[in-house]
């Protein structure tokens, strides 16, 4: 048994059958909105658009009671929403009254659960206190900051306009609002990060006393100009040596501090784990609405339009914003669902697998996982298959020789 | 049928660059064979690697009406050849089919060693040389200094040259009136019985194997039976005619013209380029046209499939490839390390190289190939000789008696500054120097003769990276000699990769081992596992460098909105890992197998 596994049981997988879970649905709203883009993102956001904010949470108004009536149950009754997270973007440039009518939308085309976990996701920039208060009135239960680091030039090099004290005021203010459930966003692998950068970054962060933490190794993506920069040789990309020992750093240090990862790029204090974001990798129903959202849902997964302009264009006539569209064959879900849940600690349960494709995975995985296998990557109990904690940082030769075989 | 008073036959030949298509094309044009609607660049290179690459690979005929000053009609027929050394063999029976050449120089660069090579083949064919000054309009153009090359280096008087520019259309008429008035005209017998030339062939589903042609003596219809001397096979004309530059059909072709005989045969084999086509009646008892000799491969390489399914269908494309290219050789081969594959044989690089492009393109197959060698004489210790053209195929050290390896005779046609680079050059590649010629104050050709195997290891690319460009190469074979070689093997976790041999001079194992264990440390990306790879001879390491086992390969973040994506990124990852080889346990990238060619530009 590996040491790293969470000893939180999965609430969302365990307090009921997975039968009903499938039937439910995650939220996701995105909000295309920042005040100035950050070197190294490639999400689908935009800076000086921010005069857009009241038509699009108009538009988003409309797609959520679309949504639902497209999202009914056989029966017609609205579906179960288990989960709702504000992504962006920047959701925190929204007011908490544009958060509470989006809200009231969800609760009015869905059936939301009354325990509903409602995320967002702020920048440390932009949260006074009162901004902080009235967000957790109108019912965000949780707050997701990104920080990324805690040291001032490595802040600047990623373009990130708020300093680490932003940081730790956030923290507190979100405290005194009544957030009992916090995140921390960080960032390793960075160009010119040293690992003592590194662990000052961890240990400034625990400081803060987060309930979560997510560290994320830096990926350099085509058309960003951090992909530019690095092209033309004014910026040398982190060797990967490094990045893997940063993390195994940084797992050690988060474990010891009593936080449990419980997905590769995710640790959480027990009970702090965040639901929504385990709706992805437990590959159940999750809709996703806002300008260039993704959804999976009946079969499918799809996408709406990414410009926002566009995206209130088809509001503005009541019409889906959908954009792209792919049937999941069943090779390709069985696929998915195993890669998604090899990325959580307690791994894929194979008896579930079973139960939701009436197929043994062995069957299904066949030869295709030895190599990996002899090579030290997994783990098997007899119910659970994991990635070991070598495996952990090489998830990609696992997943690869899951994907299906095109034709 | 035109009487020979009015044919010319003239092919153009030319160093690569100096403008053989685009003059081809202006005289098309001139002589109204094609009008300037259906006139595109090249228009005689029909394959779209000839277009992309702006050379030519295949022969190509083409007759032309032109009505001369004097009043005459004449019927030119224009052949043209390949260009590169490669193909020296297919040249020199395409100018067999001639009586005059237009050597065509450009007049910013001057004489280069094509220029001359080609030229000694149609001196040696026999055939009226007129010189041609092309690309005058160029402001860098030096035609009075290139006259002069002219006088001096090939002996034609200066007052020949004819100055032009074929890309302006300028002095397309000149060309023209020259060819009519300086080349003779054919003078074959009509009487007698049929000897024709076979000076390149394509196959053609239809109609078997077209056979272009030469007629040299008497003349042959449809539904003549013709036999060929150098194979004996004999068959039925099911079509005769000229191209324009498409086929166009006449019942008949006699002596003096230049056209194509629909054979019916089902393989080119039975119809080589340079036998002599005539009348089964008399065969064995008229003597064939001079030069025929088989083609004869001079590089070697490992052909496999990337994916190990497509065998039967690489079997396929080479047996059609081989169908128009008589030169192409293949034989099934087996690798510990890449499974089943194909040695071929090749003229040479480009060839090669060509072959392997069209596999790709024409086929969709995705080929590994191995670095190419030569084919080596090995005389074992009981007197037994064994021809070698596969490393891995060597005798154990102890059985050999003596190695012999192919050289050959090298010119280099250089600005005087770079005599110094070169040598060193050639030097370093057991080049052994011959004779130095200066042709103008600042040029000289340079003789060496160096072996085939060193010629082939990136040569071309060193000379031109240092002389800036200017040097130009040509080569012909020159027999076989004894060398000290060994054979280097490679070894990747322990596991010796036969594809991955090499025969190398004893004094140089030591450099080349570690400079292929350095670049495969490069090349090979690191796998789950620590990887050595050694270099050895017989059971003695010289080399090792080790490959760290691989610690990170995973997507940082994976949530709704990247699904897709990242799906797609594995995607694209898993291709990746397809077009490895997998040896053992180890991924081997496709480049591993060629590191061997790239090895000097870091060792030298």
């Amino acid at each position: 048994m590996s040491t790293t596994l969470s000893s939180a049981p999965y609430t969302v997988f365990f307090d009921e059958p997975l039968s009903a879970l499938l039937e439910s649905v995650s939220l996701y709203l995105h909000v295309p909105f920042c005040h100035t883009r950050c070197y190294y993102c490639d999400f689908n956001t935009y800076a000086g658009l921010l005069s857009l904010r009241e038509p699009y949470v108009r538009a988003l108004l409309t797609e959520i009671e679309l949504a639902g009536e497209m999202a009914r149950t056989a029966a017609g009754a609205p579906r179960r929403a288990r989960t709702i997270y504000f992504g962006g973007g920047t959701p925190s440039l929204l007011s908490a009254e544009q958060i509470r009518r989006l809200l009231d939308a969800c609760r009015a085309a869905f059936a939301v659960d009354p325990e509903v976990e409602i995320s967002l996701e702020a920048n440390p920039g932009t949260l006074p206190s009162a901004h902080l208060q009235a967000l957790r009135a109108a019912g965000v239960n949780r707050l997701s900051l990104g920080a990324q680091s805690f040291d001032p030039h490595l802040l600047k090099l990623l373009g990130r306009t708020h300093s680490p004290e932003d940081v730790a005021q956030a923290v507190r203010a979100a405290r005194s609002a009544g957030f009992d459930s916090l995140n921390l966003d960080l960032m390793f692998g960075l160009p010119e990060q040293t690992m003592a950068q590194w662990r000052e970054t961890l240990l400034r962060a625990l400081e803060l006393g987060p309930d979560h933490l997510s560290l994320y190794s830096l990926i350099v993506e085509e058309g960003t100009p951090f992909f530019t920069w690095v092209q033309e040789g004014r910026l040398v990309p982190a060797d990967e040596d490094l990045c893997a020992e940063m993390y195994e750093y940084a797992d050690a240090l988060l474990q010891e501090a009593g936080y449990a990862n419980y997905e590769i790029s995710n640790w959480a204090r027990p009970g702090h784990e965040c639901r929504h974001n385990l709706t992805y990798w437990l590959n159940l129903p999750y809709l996703g609405l806002g300008a260039g959202a993704h959804s999976c849902f009946a079969g499918r997964r799809f996408s709406n339009v990414r410009e926002p302009r566009q995206y209130l264009h088809l509001l503005a006539s009541r019409q889906r914003p959908e954009a792209e569209s792919e049937t999941l064959s069943f090779e390709t879900q069985m696929a998915e669902t195993a890669i998604l849940a090899l990325r959580t600690a307690r791994g894929l349960h194979l008896p579930s697998f079973r139960e939701r494709f009436g197929l043994d995975f062995w069957q299904f995985a066949g030869q295709r996982l030895r190599h990996v296998s002899e090579a030290g990557l997994l783990e098997y109990d007899g119910t659970w298959l994991r990635l070991s904690k070598r495996g952990r940082l090489l998830g990609n030769e696992v997943f690869l020789c899951l994907l299906p075989d095109e034709d | 049928m035109t009487d020979q008073a009015h044919i010319r036959n003239f092919c153009i030949i030319a160093h690569i660059d100096h403008g053989k298509s685009t003059l081809a094309d202006r005289l098309l044009e001139y002589t109204g064979t094609i009008s300037s609607r259906e006139m595109t660049e090249q228009v005689l290179d029909q394959m779209e690697l000839e277009r992309e690459r702006g050379i030519t690979i295949k022969a190509q005929a083409v007759r032309m009406l032109y009505t001369a000053r004097n009043g005459e009609q004449y019927e030119l027929n224009l052949i043209d050849t390949p260009g590169h050394v490669d193909f020296t063999y297919e040249v020199s029976r395409s100018l067999a089919a001639c009586e005059g050449a237009l050597l065509v120089i450009d007049a910013t660069q001057g004489i280069e060693a094509q220029t001359l090579a080609n030229l000694y083949l149609a001196l040696e064919a026999d055939l009226t040389i007129i010189p041609v000054i092309n690309k005058i309009d160029l402001p860098s153009a030096d035609p009075e200094r290139v006259r002069q090359e002219v006088e001096d280096v090939i002996g034609l008087p200066a007052s020949e040259c004819l100055l032009a520019s074929a890309k302006e259309g300028i002095g397309v008429s000149e060309i023209l009136e020259a060819i009519v008035e300086r080349i003779p005209p054919p003078h074959g017998n009509l009487g007698r019985p049929l000897r024709a030339l076979v000076f390149d062939s394509h196959y053609d589903s239809y109609k078997g194997v077209i056979a272009y042609v030469r007629i040299v003596d008497g003349s042959v219809r449809v539904g003549d039976r013709i036999a060929m001397m150098a194979t004996g096979s004999v068959t039925e004309v099911i079509e005769a005619g000229y191209f324009q530059p498409r086929m166009v059909s006449t019942q008949i072709l006699s002596a003096g013209e230049v056209g194509y005989l629909a054979t019916g045969f089902k393989n080119v084999k039975d119809c080589r380029v340079g036998d002599t086509a005539t009348v089964p009646e008399v065969l064995g008892q008229i003597e064939p046209l001079p030069g025929y000799k088989p083609a004869k491969p001079m590089v070697f390489a490992g052909f496999y499939p990337v994916d190990s399914d497509d065998y039967p269908l690489l079997r396929e494309a080479l047996e059609r490839l081989q169908l128009n290219d008589a030169s192409l050789s293949f034989e099934p081969e087996t690798s510990a390390a890449l499974g089943f594959g194909f040695r071929c044989g090749f003229l040479g690089l480009l060839h090669m190289e060509i072959i392997q492009e069209r596999l790709e393109r024409e086929y969709g197959l995705r080929i590994l190939a191995t670095a190419p060698n030569v084919e080596y004489y090995v005389t074992k210790r009981n007197g037994e000789v064994v021809k070698v053209d596969n490393p891995s195929a060597f005798p154990p050290p102890g059985e050999i008696e003596k190695i012999e390896e192919p050289w050959v005779e090298l010119s280099i046609f250089s600005p005087a500054r770079y005599i110094g680079p070169i040598m060193e050059l050639v030097t370093a590649r057991r080049g052994v120097f011959k004779e130095m010629k200066y042709i103008e104050a600042d040029r000289v050709l340079l003789t060496y003769s160096m072996p085939l195997a060193e010629l082939i290891v990136d040569f071309h690319d060193q000379l031109k990276s240092r002389t800036q460009g200017y040097a130009s190469l040509d080569y012909s074979f020159a027999g076989y000699r004894e060398a000290d070689l060994v054979k280097l093997d490679i070894l990747v976790n322990g596991q010796p990769v036969d594809a991955l041999s090499i025969i190398v001079h004893r004094s140089e194992a030591y450099r080349r081992g570690r400079a292929l264990v350095e670049k495969l440390h490069k090349l090979i990306p690191r796998q789950l596992f620590e990887v050595p790879i050694q270099a050895a001879i017989g059971s003695r390491v010289i080399a090792r460098e080790t490959i760290k086992a691989l610690r990170k390969d995973v997507l940082a973040k994976c949530y709704g909105g990247d699904v897709t994506r990242k799906k797609k990124l594995l995607e694209k990852q898993k291709e990746g890992k397809k077009r490895m080889k997998m040896v053992g346990s180890v991924e081997i990238p496709q480049e591993a197998f060629m590191a061997v060619l790239s090895l000097k530009e870091d060792g030298e």
